[in-house]
């Protein structure tokens, strides 16, 4: 889990107390993703644990209490940021279910279905992008992740603008499809589920 | 105060087996300071719904009405007086005239129209400053970049008070950081009270609107709700 | 900016105005300063032929006599003879009613030897209106009766400089200077005051009496506009001409370079369209650049030719015997030629300016070139007009010379109307003719297929190319065929009169003007030094020849008999290896010329012709002249017009009792003479009071063949290699998709040489076609010229290199120079 990960990545910049963390934490990023003291805490005793972080020794929990880290917490970051996330295995996507779902469904149009996912993503990213008209001129890591949501918003509208096609041009041509339209959703989520 | 009005618009191109209808029926109302987008895959009507809009082709069925004038009443030299003073056109990657420099090409609409050079070269100057080119005014269309060029075309597009800004993939060609700037300055100009009609496929250039228009097989399927201020995403966020 | 919109015309006529013109002729501009290399084609022609009107124009009128030669100032000259009897009070009259008179004395003396004269000139130099005939070389004018100024080919002629003494007229004097007349290099005299010419030949009075009508000045006097209007038919109309004919030949190039260009521009025209520019915006662009691109070819024509003619002008002042200033320019010539490039580029790009204006601004952005129109035009008016100038041209050649041999008025210009209407004809069949060449296409591989499909597709560029093409193969055929048809003439023996290595002696008094008749000791000395002569040049082949006191006549209309007839002894026999068997027992003449032998209506006239210049009746009165003659061809004879090509027999001399006298002698020498040797036997020969006649510069009929297919080859390969591309470059997208879909440099080859092939072929045929149906019209009634007959000499090589050698090399240029694809053609310049 990355908190661990962003922790070890604030304390490479000098020691510091554990609610400074924290706030130091959500600004980093842009405010957009909340985290709770106890969260900060679990995480940090585990850290210590495992010889990554150490504390500077007055014993007493509490925010006063300073954490460094070691040489070995160096290593792991840099070896944390350089490994690619797994993004091998299909993540278990709600909105890929459903439009699979409303292909099977009788008397749902398919089609309609994915107009109103879409303009509902779409409607999401012209929030972000307003944020980012007023208010992230000027703080590069708020813009960084708006972006980093308008891309994967992005990334959905695209996939749901290639369902749309492929659905067209299967209801163009319907030969082909008759025989996979039966088969393909059970293959698939067995496979999914084979390499979780 | 609308702006641009398409009543029921149709549009067929070719006949027979090869006839495609390009737009069926389109309604669409855009008013001053409004900035719409209209989203749909490649042959769903996009670029004839502009073309239609800004006078260069005449539809087969409906109307069109520009700031209030039916171009159909118009003459084929009224309709080209229309673009010179009403209509600025932003193209996806062929905007410029070479041969002019960033401020002729700006001042090219106005002149055409019979401002005198030297007001016209004005108007230019000012529409470059606008876009932050100002110091760019005397290169030539191959001596800027694909960014420039594009923000070059826009302030032609609005410069002299012009009321109708029609762009058809504005940023297609462009990186994101320079599409950004390109959206960002068509936005503004809407702030100014330019009502602008912006064709893309792309859902990320299409948050920049106030409205986003769905073209499916040259009909209007659907478009975006007026939306909640920007605040309710972080709150929606910041709840665990 | 809200008082930008007070600054726009209310509504007005929605053309922008002038700044909206000035904003697009400075795009225009700015196009053309941008891409001047893609106009290069046009550019360079029109620089060529408006630099080779301005050098042509103004060496041609500058090459001829002026007036001021015999004017000086004055506006009239009155002649008189010398040994008028009332030549003074006729002076003094003139003098009394004009007031300033400027009299001119002229004693005409025979260099010694030659048949070439001097002046012995009384003249002031400085009178009323003769100065500006005299000009001094070196040395003072004469200033007393013992001086005298002589030109400087009377200087060398007499071996003369400033400060000699030298007797001429009678009378010893010093020459003080070497002059000339400034206006005619030729005029050679010895200049003395007034009054000291005792014996006049004549004597000339310059006056000036400004508008009065010329007749009632007397029988004897001329007026300056009488010799400037002589001659209609002057240099300055013959250039203009050629230069109407050499711009509406660049016109039709330019249409299709134009069109191709204006293409090229498709997408920044549909963005102009786009911004708001009317129709008429953007074909003024087009006719703008057009304009521009005129202008400035023709303005560095103008330079270059000015420049051209300061190179040549020395050249042009010595050929042509008088000086000429730097800036004599024809105006009235090189003015109009100028305007009519800058005309002929406006015009061309006329067409490509409404076509491309024609198409939707939507097509025009997504720069998809508009699908060729296919417009059937109808092939009737260019029938009817070919119709038309047929009809021209036969009644044009009908009336060449009217029976009372005078050519009507209108004659000449039916001519010029028959040959305008057969251009126009040509250019409007010619895209006709593509269309045809597009269905031919199906049968063919597929590069030829794709070639010649473009080729009637895209007519607007290759109809013009086409149509120019056409027209330099016509020009180039018709002076063949005419020139040919000329040459075959029989009867009017035209062409060289001797070849390089002859030479013909005549004797004294024989040939030229004499003032004495030779006397008997000089003709008795005639034969040796004829010999001597021969022996001199190296060769022993002198043949006397006898002229007979004949002539030939055909009683027929039209041309008539030209030329000497001699007598063919067995001397003149043996020496062209004519063995005496090979000679009819009954014949009467010997001619090489071909089709004498077949004419009819022919005799030989030898007694005293009662009726001169006019067609006798046949068969004419026996006694003075025979009727039909027996005429052999011998192919042996010489050709020239001054060797012995025809001969009477010297049966034909004892039967009809012809009287022959010595008149002149031929020598052949081995190698052709040198200058040097033609000079030297001119001076032998004026020792002995006899006179030579070497080759002249008169051309073969090849040599006019060959000077027009030339021509016509260079013009044709030079519009396909410069258009051939134009016209490639408009499907270079196609070759590109046609490279991605793997045909390799083999089909560009062959596609381009297709392309200049067809091409090629089409315009010669054409062409060809064209110039024998109009010069078929123009025999089809000519009884001067012997009506259709004289078709029957075919310029058959230069008609083989036009319709084959021609094309065949396009082909083969094609191919050569189309292996690599031009990367400049295919892109798109734009921004």
């Amino acid at each position: 889990m990355s908190v661990r990960h962003a922790l070890l990545a604030l304390l490479s910049e000098g020691p510091k107390y554990g609610l400074q963390l924290r706030e130091e934490f959500e600004a980093r990023t842009g405010e957009v993703w909340p985290l709770n003291v106890g969260q900060v805490y679990t995480t940090l005793q585990r850290l210590e644990r495992d010889g990554l972080v150490e504390s500077d020794g007055s014993g007493d929990e509490g925010p006063q209490k300073g954490f460094q880290i070691t040489g070995a917490g160096s290593a792991e970051l840099a070896g944390w940021l350089h490994t690619p996330p797994d993004l091998s295995s299909p993540p278990r996507d709600e909105l890929v279910m459903k439009v699979l779902v409303a292909t099977q469904v009788p008397g749902v149009d398919v089609r309609e279905v994915i107009q109103a996912h879409r303009r509902y993503l779409v409607q999401l990213m012209q929030q972000w992008t307003r944020i980012k008209e007023e208010e992230a001129g000027d703080d590069l890591n708020l813009a960084l992740v708006v972006d980093a949501e308008l891309f994967r918003l992005d990334a959905v509208v695209r996939w749901l603008d290639a369902a749309d096609g492929r659905l067209k041009r299967a209801a163009a041509d319907p030969a082909p499809v008759a025989a996979p339209a039966a088969a393909p959703l059970p293959r698939v989520r067995r496979r999914a589920g084979s390499r979780r | 105060m609308s702006i641009l009005e398409l009543r029921g618009v149709a549009k067929t191109y070719g006949d027979g087996a090869a006839e495609v209808h390009a737009l069926d029926g389109v309604d669409l109302t855009v008013t001053a300071g409004q900035m719409v987008a209209v989203m749909g895959p490649s042959g769903s009507g996009k670029s004839t719904l502009l073309t239609i809009a800004g006078s260069l082709e005449e539809p087969d069925r409906g109307e069109v009405l520009v700031a209030g004038m039916a171009l159909r009443e118009l003459s084929r030299n009224a309709r080209a007086r229309l673009r010179r003073r009403t209509v600025g056109y932003v193209f996806q990657d062929f905007n410029l005239l070479p041969g002019l420099t960033a401020a002729e090409n700006v001042a090219l609409p106005l002149e055409l129209d019979g401002v005198p050079g030297r007001t016209a070269r004005g108007a230019a100057l000012r529409a470059l400053e606008e876009v932050g080119l100002s110091a760019r005014a005397p290169h030539f269309p191959d001596q800027l970049s694909g960014g420039e060029r594009q923000r070059v075309a826009i302030a032609r597009a609005v410069a002299g008070e012009r009321r109708l800004l029609l762009a058809d993939e504005p940023s297609g060609a462009l990186d994101s950081g320079n599409a950004e700037a390109v959206m960002r300055l068509i936005h503004s100009a809407c702030k100014r009270g330019v009502a602008a009609v912006v064709v893309t496929h792309d859902a990320q250039l299409a948050s920049w609107a106030d409205r986003v228009v769905f073209l499916r097989d040259g009909k209007i399927v659907d478009q975006t709700m007026p939306m909640a201020g920007p605040e309710s995403l972080l709150s929606q966020g910041q709840t665990p | 900016m809200s008082t930008m919109l007070d600054d726009r015309p209310a509504t007005g006529t929605g053309n922008g105005g002038v700044p909206a013109r000035r904003a697009v002729v400075r795009w225009a501009w700015r196009l053309f300063r941008r891409e001047w290399r893609q106009q290069l084609l046009v550019l360079a022609l029109i620089t060529v032929a408006v630099a080779a009107t301005f050098l042509g124009a103004t060496v041609a009128t500058n090459s001829q006599g002026r007036p001021a030669g015999t004017f000086g100032t004055a506006q009239d000259l009155a002649n008189f003879h010398g040994n008028d009897p009332h030549l003074a009070t006729e002076i003094a009259a003139l003098q009394h009613r004009w007031g300033r008179t400027d009299v001119i004395e002229n004693q005409t003396i025979q260099f010694p030897g030659s048949t070439g004269t001097y002046d012995l000139r009384a003249q002031d130099p400085h009178g009323a209106f003769g100065p500006p005939m005299l000009s001094l070389i070196q040395g003072r004018y004469p200033v007393t009766a013992a001086q005298v100024a002589v030109t400087p080919g009377v200087a060398s002629q007499f071996g003369l400089h400033v400060g000699r003494a030298w007797r001429v007229g009678g009378t010893t004097r010093t020459v003080t200077g070497i002059v000339q007349n400034p206006q005619s290099l030729l005029d050679e005299f010895a200049l003395v005051l007034p009054g000291q010419v005792r014996a006049p030949t004549t004597v000339s009075v310059l006056f000036d009496a400004r508008n009065v009508p010329a007749q009632s000045l007397g029988p004897n006097v001329v007026t300056r506009q009488q010799v400037a209007s002589s001659n209609p038919i002057n240099p300055e109309t013959i250039t203009l001409a050629l230069a109407t004919l050499g711009m509406l030949l660049i016109g039709l190039v330019a249409v299709g370079g134009f069109t191709v260009l204006a293409q090229r521009r498709l997408r920044s025209l549909g963005m102009l369209g786009a911004l708001g520019a009317t129709d008429r915006h953007v074909r003024l662009v087009v006719r703008a650049n057009g304009v521009v691109v005129g202008v400035a070819g023709t303005v560095l024509g103008a330079v270059l030719g000015f420049l051209a003619w300061v190179a040549y002008r020395p050249h042009v002042e010595s050929s042509s015997h008088h000086l000429i200033g730097v800036f004599a320019l024809p105006w009235v010539v090189i003015g109009p030629a100028m305007v009519l490039a800058v005309l002929a580029t406006y015009l061309a790009a006329g067409r490509p300016a409404r076509s491309i204006s024609r198409i939707p601004v939507v097509a025009a952005l997504s720069g998809r070139p508009a699908p060729p129109k296919q417009v059937h035009r109808s092939a009737i008016p260019g029938v009817v007009i070919a119709a038309v100038a047929f009809g021209l041209l036969a009644y044009a050649g009908a009336n060449s010379v009217s029976t009372s041999g005078q050519t009507p008025a209108f004659a000449p210009l039916a001519m010029i109307a028959g040959l305008v209407l057969l251009v126009v004809a040509v250019i409007l069949l010619a895209p006709l003719c593509l269309a045809l060449l597009g269905r031919l296409a199906a049968h063919t591989p597929v590069a030829a297929r794709l070639a010649l499909r473009d080729l009637s597709r895209y007519r607007a560029r290759s109809g013009s190319a086409l149509a120019a093409i056409s027209l330099g193969v016509l020009i180039s055929v018709i002076i063949s065929v005419q020139s040919s048809a000329r040459f075959a003439n029989p009867l009017d023996y035209a062409g060289p009169n001797l070849t390089s290595s002859q030479l013909v002696v005549y004797p004294p008094g024989g040939n030229g003007p004499s003032a004495t008749p030779p006397t008997a000791s000089q003709l008795q000395a005639a034969p040796a030094a004829a010999r001597q002569l021969a022996a001199s040049l190296g060769s022993g082949r002198v043949l006397e020849l006898d002229q007979a006191g004949a002539t030939l006549e055909r009683a027929e209309p039209g041309r008539n008999w030209d030329g000497p007839i001699f007598v063919a002894t067995p001397a003149l026999l043996r020496a062209f290896g004519i063995r005496p068997d090979q000679v009819h027992a009954n014949a009467d003449i010997l001619t090489m010329r071909p089709g004498l032998p077949g004419l009819s209506k022919m005799q030989l006239l030898y007694g005293v012709n009662k009726n001169p210049g006019g067609a006798t009746s046949f068969p004419c009165p026996p006694g003075q002249c025979l009727a039909n003659p027996v005429i052999q061809g011998v192919s042996a004879l010489p050709a020239g017009t001054s060797a012995p090509n025809t001969v009477v027999t010297e049966h034909a001399v004892h039967q009809l009792g012809l009287h022959t006298q010595v008149a002149g002698w031929f020598i052949q020498t081995a190698h052709p003479l040198t200058a040097a040797q033609i000079k030297s036997a001119e001076e032998t020969a004026a020792t002995a009071d006899m006179t030579v006649e070497t080759k002249s510069s008169i051309p073969s009929n090849n040599q006019i063949v060959d000077w027009a297919t030339v021509f016509g080859l260079v013009l044709a390969l030079g519009i396909l290699a410069m258009s051939v591309g134009l016209i490639r470059s408009e499907t270079a997208s196609d070759l590109r998709t046609l490279t991605a879909t793997g045909a390799g440099g083999g089909t560009r080859r062959a596609l381009t040489a297709v392309t200049a092939g067809a091409l090629g072929l089409l315009g010669a045929v054409l062409g060809t076609a064209a110039a024998y149906l109009g010069s078929v019209a123009w025999f089809v009634d000519d009884r001067f010229e012997g009506g259709l007959h004289a078709l029957s000499a075919v310029p058959v090589t230069g008609l083989l290199v036009l319709l084959v050698a021609m094309p065949v090399a396009a082909a083969a240029g094609g191919c050569l120079f189309s292996g690599r694809e031009p990367a400049a053609l295919g892109r798109q310049p734009i921004e």
